[in-house]
């Protein structure tokens, strides 16, 4: 496993090789126009690539975006020590998730030094000719590393899943907590919020010159390379400690190390990105600078106006919004500029609320839950969200993509489409011969009321009646489902969240930790409160298993244990449908964000 | 002058008697074509919806079944309007035909309840205000006011968040929003009703306040009080549409028609009939309990004048014609 992982690494880089070798050809012999057909060949510089989608941003401020269209953006104006590449095909997504070097100049090893025999110290060295956009332009240092580091529990806005750092990084925890601690009454002003990053150290991360960060950790950490190429984990120039994190000044005021840097942001209505000269080709092995300007544009809420919008050539890439489901069969029937890159996601999939006191403790039992699981048509689901093209039946709680997933199926019904007669004999075994009542929380908008519906009448077949209550999107994760206190007073049984792994591969810590290690404190991704001591157990092993095969085996025992006792019911994995206009050209998918990326498409003026 | 020269056509037994405002009423009412038109669109609705479970039970589509196989492309398509389904399936493979039927009950019940609530409080507040003035007057008028200036669909939202969204919010909600302007009307009139004089004589023999309200004002109330009903009636069943269009009114999957709607928006490229026959149905609806309650004032109350009346205006030329030819 480990072995594959790093051939694909090697190809990958090949390939962005191969990429900036082309662009240099361009800058001498830009002059061939390259024809309708053809989707890679002689980049051309120039133009504006126009988004069009619905909503904001989360954050612009590294340290706290957490979106996934932000992170799409960011990908032109902040860089990490490692990152992911695209990829130009469906076939080849796995390998979009091969970690590469980004501004570290190469993968730390244990055979090159990078990473201690322990596997408790890396040695990172830094790149040459990587700049800030300052007047004049400033080398990103080790320094500016470890400031971002200590950005990440600031308490204005901080990293939307610190707990990847704080379980891994010696000192972290108690960094956070200090901080915490130190702002429970002090107002945060900038000035205060610096002064405390300044006169505290993170114990496991420390620059030990310039170009070289070295981090120390509690426990061997295989997936530790991962939570370096999150945005958390993006550089902070000093200038940043005028601000408090991401508020109004701040946005007006982002510094850029990568290509592209901010130009104009209007909150709600508009973001305008253009070339950084302070970025040099030479210093980025993954981001080009083809387009000139990229401008999201915000406020247009309907998925089909957009979708008119990129047919018509009036908009290049949708910003936040899905291609129409109803749209999907007529794309899918020759349009060249439509495509479906196979996903690695559990989403959606049925949550119980296990502390749910409704129908006896219904929830409860394991018999009533496995009951349900019988009871789903996989199916029907799928066409939903437009049909198996795009929705493939998930059996295991850990979708493939992700470690630890072996496909096995625990639960089988005919064609996954349900065994309702199964489900009413295991009801009766559960005592409940006449059925039950059970309330499903669902978002009242987009595709989740006919979800709801569609597994609502499965239920409804074997003899559980499934009462509505409708939550607004906007509520549903933060306000609603990680509410341990809503859960607790039995206000919801059911319901049908999904689930998007921060990163792919070795990603047990971004998977099967968050959604079925015991958690029930306010913000935990175990909605229905689920505690098996064995579980924790055995994920505590798999995260500090150094061998990728081994901590495999382990979190598969994660997956059959938790299916075992009938946690969730996993119902697709789905794919992502993605369309771009006619003029974009050498469009690669990231998978981590689901996009195409920014920095590497360019646009044939010969296009309309 | 006899009647039937003003209207050669509202009477065809020209023997004349005695009529009550009522048999008036229902005379003009019959020469109003749209307004019988209409009449007849609103009750044949009605019966459809009553006998929509019969017709549910007679093609054997349940509103909620979801025909998985035949009513939905593999690749989650709706079923064009066919044999089987007469306005074609939705997303999720119902037979749109029985759902629309479906919706109308809701529709329907939500309009009726809503308007008859708004219009009992209407009633009430507004003879209260109007009869006894001073104090009651000014606190019932500002709080009716207050009603009719609030920004509805923020208060709607606010009241689902709390409440959570259902039947009985969705008429709630809609009953406290259209009984304001009921009131109003009614205070208006009760104003200077109670100056009259019959008013003042059912006083002197000493009648009390209530009797006085609701015995000698409350029947001359009842004209205009019908003829705004009438007209709340549709604005209850789209306001009803809205909200379950914004996912804040009934709960699926209880068929209504703003919850169709809702479900059909992402579809009208590729599947008309999922939006048009739903919304087609809310148009003609609406548009019946219009006319009907425009023929209703014209009956009622033959001093309004109807801006775009054909009747009015075909009369009016008749007679002006053949003065013209008396001139001639």
């Amino acid at each position: 496993m480990a072995s594959l992982r790093y051939l694909s690494i090697a190809v990958v880089t090949a390939a962005s090789l191969l990429a900036a070798a082309c662009a240099t050809d361009t800058g001498t012999n830009g002059s061939a126009p390259p024809t309708a057909a053809q989707n890679t060949g002689n980049p051309l510089p120039g133009g504006t690539l126009r988004l069009v989608g619905g909503g904001d941003v989360d954050h612009l401020d590294p340290t706290s975006a957490y979106y996934t269209v932000t992170s799409g953006l960011l990908r032109g104006y902040a860089r990490q020590l490692f990152n992911l590449n695209g990829v130009a095909k469906e076939a080849e997504t796995t390998k979009g998730f091969a970690v590469v070097p980004d501004v570290a100049a190469e993968l730390p090893t244990t055979a090159n030094g990078g990473i201690s025999a322990d596997n408790l110290t890396y040695t990172i060295k830094l790149r040459d000719g990587v700049q800030w956009d300052t007047q004049p332009p400033r080398a990103v240092t080790a320094g500016d590393f470890v400031r971002g580091f200590k950005r990440i529990c600031n308490p204005v806005a901080g990293a939307g899943a610190p707990g990847y750092y704080t379980s891994t990084i010696k000192g972290m925890a108690a960094y956070c907590a200090a901080y915490a601690k130190a702002f429970e009454t002090a107002k945060p002003t900038a000035a205060a919020l610096a002064a405390f990053q300044n006169a505290h150290d993170i114990a496991g991360v420390r620059a030990k010159d310039d170009k070289t960060v070295v981090f120390t950790l509690v426990q061997p950490a295989a997936d530790f390379l991962n939570i370096l190429t999150l945005n958390f984990s993006s550089a902070a120039p000093q200038e940043y400690d005028q601000y408090v994190p991401d508020d109004a000044t701040f946005r007006q005021h982002v510094i850029s190390d990568g290509p592209y840097k901010i130009t104009q942001y209007v909150a709600t209505k508009s973001i305008k990105l253009e070339k950084n000269p302070a970025w040099t080709q030479e210093s980025d092995p993954i981001r080009h600078q083809y387009v000139n300007t990229v401008e999201v544009k915000m406020g247009v809420t309907e998925p089909d106006a957009v979708q008119q919008q990129l047919e018509a050539g009036s908009a290049d890439l949708s910003w936040d919004l899905p291609v129409p489901t109803a749209q999907i069969p007529r794309l899918k029937s020759g349009d060249a500029d439509f495509k479906i890159f196979p996903g690695a996601v559990t989403n959606p999939y049925l949550v119980f609320n296990l502390q749910s006191k409704n129908e006896n403790g219904a929830m409860g039992k394991i018999k009533v839950r496995q009951a349900i699981e019988y009871a789903i048509n996989k199916v029907a689901i799928a066409k939903i969200y437009g049909g198996a093209d795009v929705a493939t039946s998930l059996h295991t709680a850990i979708p493939p993509g992700n470690i630890g997933y072996q496909e096995y199926n625990p639960y089988p019904t005919p064609g996954d489409q349900g065994d309702p007669v199964k489900c009413k004999q295991l009801l009766t075994e559960a005592g409940y011969p006449n059925g039950l009542t059970l309330i499903g929380a669902f978002r009242n908008a987009g595709n989740h009321p006919a979800n709801f519906q569609s597994y609502s009448a499965d239920l409804q077949k074997c003899g559980i009646n499934v009462k509505g209550l409708p939550v607004r999107q906007g509520d549903y994760y933060g306000a609603f489902l990680q509410n341990p206190t809503i859960a607790k007073d039995s206000k919801w049984d059911i319901s049908a969240p999904g689930w998007v792994p921060d990163w792919y591969g070795n990603n047990g810590r971004a998977v099967s930790q968050p959604l079925f290690q015991t958690n029930c404190a306010a913000g935990t991704s175990n909605y229905g409160c689920y505690s098996n001591p064995k579980v924790d157990d055995l994920i505590k092993q798999a995260l500090a298993e150094p061998d990728a095969s081994k901590a495999a085996g382990l979190w598969h025992q994660v997956d059959e244990t938790v299916m075992g006792d009938a946690v969730i019911v996993p119902f697709n994995n789905q794919n992502t449908p993605i369309y771009k206009s006619k003029r974009v050209r050498n469009a690669l998918y990231l998978p981590a964000f689901q996009l195409y990326d920014i920095t590497n498409l360019w646009l044939d003026p010969n296009s309309p | 002058m006899t009647l039937t020269e003003i209207r050669p056509d509202a009477v065809t037994d020209r023997t004349i008697a005695g009529r009550s405002p009522l048999q008036l009423a229902w005379a003009r009412i019959r020469t109003d074509k749209v307004a019988l038109v209409s009449g007849l669109t609103v009750v044949l609705l009605c019966a459809l919806a009553l006998a929509a479970p019969l017709i549910a039970a007679w093609n054997g589509h349940d509103p909620d079944e979801q025909f998985r196989d035949t009513g939905i492309t593999a690749q989650g398509l709706p079923i064009a309007p066919n044999g089987t389904f007469w306005f074609g399936t939705d997303r999720l493979g119902r037979d749109l035909f029985i759902r629309v039927l479906y919706g109308a009950r809701v529709s329907l019940l939500v309009g009726v309840v809503a308007t008859g609530l708004a219009a009992l409080v209407g009633v009430v507040v507004g003879l209260l205000a109007g009869y006894y003035g001073g104090v009651i007057d000014t606190v019932l008028s500002r709080l009716m006011d207050v009603v009719l200036s609030f920004p509805y669909l923020i208060f709607a939202i606010a009241v689902v968040s709390i409440a959570g969204p259902s039947l009985t919010a969705t008429i709630g909600v809609i009953a406290f929003y259209s009984w304001a302007a009921i009131a109003r009307v009614v205070r208006g009139q009760t104003l200077s009703l109670k100056e009259r004089e019959y008013v003042e004589a059912a006083r002197s023999i000493g009648c009390g306040d209530l009797r006085i309200m609701f015995v000698d004002i409350l029947p001359n109330l009842l004209a205009p009080v019908i003829v705004l009903t009438t007209l709340l009636v549709p604005a209850a069943i789209v306001f009803e549409s809205t909200l379950s269009y914004l996912g804040l009114g009934i709960v699926p999957p209880t068929p209504s028609w703003g919850n169709l709607l809702s479900e059909a928006q992402g579809f009208y490229r590729v599947a008309y009939w999922y939006l048009g026959f739903p919304a087609a149905t809310l148009l003609l609806t609406t548009l019946a309990f219009n006319l009907v309650g425009d023929g209703i004032r014209d009956a009622i109350d033959p001093r309004t004048e109807r801006l775009f009346s054909r009747r009015r205006r075909r009369s009016r030329s008749r007679s002006l014609s053949r003065s013209r030819r008396k001139g001639a």
